[in-house]
Formats: structure tokens, sequence, C-alpha cells
């Protein structure tokens, strides 16, 4: 049965979801270990469901300011795919690749931001070619695009792009840990709600 | 200092006399500050997208058209006249740049949609800040109608 909005998903669907986030963000730690040559694990991953206010408060309040790198997806799954990156996750790769960190986000030069772009990036093809080597669903990515904002009004991206058809927004993502020291970065893939159903069913997990 | 009411998104609050409303990171949402001077009577509403196409219709505020609509009809059962209401906007930034994507620009839309309501409904719009790419957050004096808008790394800007 195709499911209509994202708070219809049953338990058997969310483990599926939940494990696609694990093989996806594992995948982009290791490809993120290898960029910073150190060791790089992930924390549980997580699906979430959440209502848009409840989104923003999860992430850490609307005026925060963070960097957000985003992918759009096309092809045979739409919907956007979002790395979010706090200033201790820019300044573990500053560093350990420009040896350059900053003490804010207003400090970011040309070079520094288009090395998070790229990282972003990384992090995010990489999980999405593990998606679709599971799944066997062709997705193309777009270029990836940058800001640095209020993470509410990053946040509302995603959230305006379904907003026509759900209440709430679907995120799938773990942190990462480096060197023993948790780093947030998340990694939020949100699809909709037709893709949802699209990749549930090539999965097999939909009756 | 007066307590802020902390207006969330696809939201309207109302505060007659005084008070503060504030709405936080509009990036292309749109916030719209609703004012009846002769009663101090303010509204806040933060809208997330055009127009209403969906079936179910839960909340109205999420739209442009439904949205200020709802609130017009709110203050109007608070006493407010239809022809004193004013209204200033913010909002409607493109926060990425993405392209070859089918991302399109749903804050440039929201704009639009916003003018054509206001015109159709015969609201007088006083003021906007609106396009851009930088996220506002958006406060709103209902007693003054004074409304200020705050930007990362900007200066705040009154209107």
């Amino acid at each position: 049965m195709n499911i209509k909005s994202f708070d219809e998903l049953n338990s058997l669907e969310l483990d599926t979801l939940r494990e696609i986030g694990s093989i996806g963000t594992g995948n982009a730690a290791t490809a993120l270990g290898q960029l910073l040559e150190q060791q790089v694990r992930i924390t549980l991953p997580e699906v979430r469901i959440m209502g848009y206010n409840e989104a923003i408060d999860w992430i850490g309040g609307p005026e925060a300011v963070t960097a957000g790198v985003l992918v759009g997806m096309g092809g045979q799954m739409s919907g956007v795919m979002l790395s979010v990156q706090k200033l201790e996750f820019i300044n573990l790769v500053l560093e350990t690749m420009l040896g350059a960190p900053v003490k804010d986000y207003g400090e970011l030069d040309e070079l520094s931001k288009s090395t998070l772009i790229e990282v972003g990036n990384i992090l995010i093809s990489t999980f999405i070619n593990a998606l679709s080597g599971l799944s066997g669903i062709s997705v193309n990515l777009t270029v990836p695009a940058f800001a640095v904002d209020m993470q509410g009004a990053i946040l509302a991206v995603p959230m305006a792009m379904y907003g026509g058809t759900s209440d709430y927004l679907m995120t799938i993502g773990a942190n990462f840990i480096c060197d023993n020291q948790q780093v947030p970065c998340h990694l939020l893939l949100s699809p909709d709600v037709r893709s949802l159903n699209f990749l549930l069913a090539k999965l097999g997990v939909t009756e | 200092m007066n307590d802020k009411i902390t207006v969330g998104i696809a939201d309207m609050k109302m505060a007659k006399g005084s008070g503060i409303l504030i709405t936080y990171a509009l990036g292309s949402c749109i916030g719209l500050c609703f004012q009846d001077p002769a009663l101090h009577l303010g509204a806040l509403l933060h809208v997330m997208l055009p127009m209403n196409m969906e079936a179910g219709r839960k909340n109205a505020f999420k739209y442009a058209d439904t949205g200020i609509r709802e609130t017009v009809r709110q203050m109007t059962s608070q006493g407010a006249l239809k022809s004193r209401i004013t209204v200033k906007i913010a909002g409607g930034a493109k926060m990425f740049e993405v392209k070859g994507g089918g991302l399109g620009n749903i804050g440039q839309r929201n704009i639009e949609s916003v003018h054509t309501i206001l015109r159709q409904e015969g609201i007088r719009l006083l003021a906007e800040n609106v396009g851009g790419t930088v996220a506002r957050t958006l406060l709103f004096d209902v007693a003054s109608g004074q409304g200020c808008i705050k930007s990362y790394g900007r200066q705040d800007i009154l209107f």
C-alpha cells in the first residue's frame, strides 16, 4: 500500500530507511576518513519524521547560523539532500585539508567555501551512490549549492519543496565521530513522498 | 521589555493593544505584519507556499492565499475594519542557487502570490523587504506598527 504522508510509515518501513541511512552514512564516513586521513565513525543513524517547528528545534533552534551544502536529486527519485555543517565540522575539515581553521562563519574565504562544498558534495554523492547500488534506482544529482545563514531558513528549503503534500519533514541521517570526538554534521536525505514509495517498493518492503 | 510572542512556520498569532510578535529565520517563506492602527490590533503570519492546492486543507496558514484570508477574517471578527488593515511583508529569499535543478524559486513565487492576494483582497501594502539571498528574522510591534528585520552579518532594518 502506498503511503500518502511521512507519518504513515510502519515500523518495518522505518527500519528499512534506518538501514539505508546506516549504509549511506557509513559509506560517507569512509569517504570522509580518506579525505581527512583519519578514522571516522558514525553515531547510530536516525530516521525522523517531524513537524516543521519540531524539526527546527531538533537541529538547534532557528536563528543559529550554520553552513549548508544542498544537492537536488532527479531521475528516478526526486528530493534534496543537505549536508548541515557546524563550525566544529568546518574546522575539522579546514584544519586538516588547508591548515587554516576559522573562528567564525564570516571568515570563510573562497578557497575554504569551495573546500566545504566539495566535501559536502563527496559526502552526499557517496550516500546516494550507496542508496542507488542497494535499490537499483538511478539518481541524478545537481551541482551542489552552498549557503551560510540561519539554519531555520536552510531547513525550510526541503520543507517548502514538499509543503504542498505533507506537513512533515522526513530526515535520514547521523553524526560523525572523528578522533573519539563527536562532530555534528547532519547528512539529511529528504525524498518526496512519491520517491519514498518507489524506494520502499524497490527494496521490497511494501506489499 | 515585553515578552515576545513567537510565531512558528505556517502559523499566525494576534495581539491587541501592545506586544511584540516575532518569527524566526524566514528563508523563502514570507512574514506578513497585519495591523489595524485604530484598534492597535496586529497579527503576524508566516506562510511557506504560494497557493493552497492541498485536498485536506488542514493548515490554512501554510499558504499565502488561505493564510491571508484567514488572518483577515480573524482580525475582522475582533472588530478590525478590512479597509483599515495595512500590511508589511518580508522574506521570499532564495537560499540556494541550484543550477540545473527543478527546485524553482519558491521565494519569488511566494512574493508574487502575496502581492496578488493582497490586491484581490484590497489590503494596503505599506512596506516590503523581499527577495535577495539572506534569511530574515522579523519582529513586529503591534502598538506602533513598527517592523524590524534581523539578518546574519547585517545591520537591523526598521520598516
